[in-house]
């Protein structure tokens, strides 16, 4: 039926498809990285091919030079790491926990209470951060390490963005364990708990790592709430110091902002590379259910 | 050790469904019972009650002297086999069955000889760091028994356990579940929808359909003796042919009319069938096993009927052959009614003595439909469509209420 020379003469659009989508997905992090090494430090005098190679960019960085302003990459860069691996964590445990109790127990308002979870998605995020900033706002005056300006702060905020529909996710993940294995530790003489802790959270280890993976990624490149409820340089995240690099304060320094953006996508990686054989499971296999 | 009591046992669900209904079942000491039926007749349903996964609605199921009704599974000291296996893919052959070992915290070294002994007797020794998905469907068969025996608990619940394997290994793995029960002496209940297994495997075997347990006796029992039509239709391949007939008073016998022949009955029928005699005169449903039908000329003398030939099938050790003889055949309702069914309310009814008349239907004989399946023997020289004569060992039928259903006895 099919000529296999004839197929191949038939495919040379695919593989232009192909070429274009690698072309714009490579360009922009090449320019970046160029841009990162060019001594030149505005926009328009970077090109692909750079002219003049140099460290200073990355130098600048971590060393404060003579009479410039202080420098906190290294203290934004921790902040970043820090509330994106606690938010990583809590999002994980708590999604799982609920997850969990959604999935297997039956109880008076459980189909209520999922819907409810996707109405609350279906709302912009960005139309909250009103309210977010009036309620941390009101929350300093009470308790002042959970006002604005705060990074705890910030992490409660971040941990209810995304949890519901992490829930939806990991829920229909335990939905597809079969709950003959929930009977079986039951009559063998487990508890709940045990049946939670050794039995559905060891299987859905791919549902979880992808659902940390995505929060750890999620909250290290966040930049809109964290410009919100963060006021001062010292307090920034990595996006928002990163920012400030080619805001007015520090001037147009392209240049430094190639460079940390570069160093910032170091933990993104190291985590992929982690979890990866986990995240193409966990896709779908969460999402057959649920 | 100990027995299981079924007094009185309700179980309805949150959605209204009836599914066991007044259920009452004595399960002895050290007993291998078989818990048969159709899908959706309740038997599941059942064992989940004892296992403590279902909660009892009313009555009582005791396990030895204690009434577990509000014991949590793992206070019950049972033991389960699921039909999918459920193991856990996470954990070593060798962990799986000491999963409950470890969460009761018995000694190491308990465990670990507990684990040896049970993997010994599966035959398991070899595989015990694999994991579940690295084994073929029997060994993982052998490690959810396994799971089950390392307790030593009073009662093993099996749930449908072979109906996952190829035919073959059924076979196999049947023996080797009985012989371990043997051995082991350990109650209990097997539940199944394959009557071979029931037939096969149980000391005794209780019979159920729609919520409803119909007959509880040794497997012999229920084969030549079944309480029912629907025992009767249900325990034995093929299934029993049952036909509308009328039995008359001739002198001191009674003599049986069936497709315009009348076949004498002996006397001794009064002693197995003893009502059958009130039933002179009356329509009544008449139960023949396909080996009790003969050729003709194999049996001179004896009265006969004809019937077309449908249907051969060549067996080797024997023929199966499907005819049509002029009588109405009696099918019963294995499955609970479908809601679409125009009679509605697919809901059984409640304590009903099943099955019902209405679930009793009828078919009309014609020629392009068989209504009776009879063993011959094997190179009997028979071809499709001619007519066939053939006659009934009368020594072996069964007689039943038209309308209860119930044997006559």
């Amino acid at each position: 039926m099919s000529d296999p020379t004839q197929r191949r003469g038939d495919d040379w659009w695919r593989h232009l498809i192909l070429w274009v989508a690698i072309a714009l997905a490579v360009f922009p992090p090449l320019y970046v990285i160029t841009a990162a090494f060019n001594a030149d430090q505005t926009l328009s005098g970077t090109s692909l091919l750079p002219r003049s190679f140099t460290l200073e960019n990355f130098k600048g960085l971590f060393v404060q030079k003579e009479g410039g302003a202080e420098v906190f990459f290294v203290r934004w860069f921790r902040a970043s790491v820090i509330i994106a691996v606690l938010n990583a964590f809590f999002t994980v445990f708590i999604g799982a926990l609920s997850a969990y109790a959604f999935s297997r127990f039956r109880f008076r308002g459980r189909r209520m209470g999922m819907l409810f979870l996707l109405l609350i998605q279906m709302f912009p995020g960005l139309l909250n951060l009103v309210a977010i900033y009036l309620i941390v706002l009101r929350t300093g005056e009470v308790v002042p390490a959970l006002g604005l300006n705060k990074l705890t702060a910030l992490l409660l905020v971040y941990l209810s963005g995304a949890m519901s529909i992490n829930l939806w996710l990991m829920k229909g993940f335990f939905d597809s364990i079969p709950s003959e294995l929930d009977e079986s530790a039951r009559v063998d003489g487990a508890t709940p708990a045990q049946i939670f802790w050794g039995v559905i959270l060891p299987l859905a280890v791919p549902v979880l790592s992808v659902v940390g993976m995505f929060a750890f990624v999620g909250t290290l490149n966040e930049f809109m709430t964290a410009s919100v409820l963060l006021e001062t340089v010292d307090n920034f995240t990595l996006p928002l110091g990163l920012q400030a690099y080619i805001s007015t304060n520090f001037e147009e320094n392209w240049g430094s902002f190639a460079a940390g953006v570069l160093i910032a996508q170091i933990p993104a990686i190291i985590g992929f590379i982690f979890v990866q054989k986990y995240i193409i499971a966990g896709l779908t296999q969460g999402s057959v259910k649920g | 050790m100990a027995q299981v009591k079924f007094e009185n046992v309700d179980k309805v669900f949150d959605n209204g469904v009836k599914a066991v209904s007044n259920m009452s079942l004595e399960v002895r000491d050290g007993e291998f019972l078989v818990l048969v039926g159709p899908s959706g007749c309740g038997k599941t349903t059942a064992l989940r009650m004892v296992a403590g996964l279902e909660a009892i609605s009313s009555g009582t199921v005791s396990i030895g002297d204690t009434v577990v009704n509000n014991l949590s599974s793992k206070d019950r000291d049972i033991a389960m086999v699921f039909q999918n296996y459920a193991l856990y893919p996470h954990l070593s052959v060798a962990d799986n069955i000491a999963f409950g070992l470890r969460l009761r915290k018995e000694p190491k070294e308990k465990i670990n000889k507990q684990v040896e002994w049970a993997a010994t007797m599966l035959d398991l020794v070899p595989y015990l760091n694999r994991r579940p998905k690295e084994l073929s469907g029997g060994q993982r068969q052998r490690v959810a028994m396994g799971r089950a025996i390392v307790r030593e608990p009073k009662v093993f619940l099996m749930d449908e356990p072979l109906s996952n394997l190829d035919a073959k290994l059924r076979v196999q793995m049947r023996a080797e579940i009985a012989n371990l029960q043997k051995q082991l002496g350990t109650t209990t209940i097997y539940v199944t929808h394959d009557q071979v297994e029931a037939m096969t495997m149980g000391d005794r075997v209780a019979v159920m359909s729609m919520g409803v347990l119909q007959q509880v006796a040794e497997p012999q029992v229920l084969y030549d003796a079944p309480a029912n039509i629907f025992v009767a239709g249900f325990i034995g391949t093929p299934p029993m042919n049952m036909f509308e007939a009328t039995v008359e008073k001739d002198g001191d016998y009674l003599a049986l009319t069936l497709a315009g022949a009348r076949f004498p009955l002996a006397k001794d029928r009064d002693w197995r069938y003893p009502r059958l005699s009130q039933y002179a005169g009356r329509k009544i449903v008449v139960g023949i096993r396909a080996e009790d039908v003969h050729a003709a000329e194999a049996k001179p003398g004896w009265p006969s009927v004809v019937g077309r030939l449908g249907l051969m099938e060549a067996l080797g050790s024997s023929q199966m052959g499907y005819l049509n003889i002029d009588a109405t055949k009696v099918a019963v309702a294995t499955q609970p009614k479908a809601p679409d069914d125009t009679t509605t309310n697919a809901k059984p009814a409640k304590g009903a003595p099943a099955p019902r008349p209405e679930d009793l239907h009828t078919e009309a004989a014609s020629s392009f439909v068989t209504n009776l399946v009879a063993i011959f023997p094997p190179r009997l020289p028979l071809k499709l469509n001619t007519d066939v004569r053939i006659t009934i060992d009368t020594a072996n039928i069964h007689f039943f209420d038209a309308d209860s259903g119930e044997a006559l006895r």
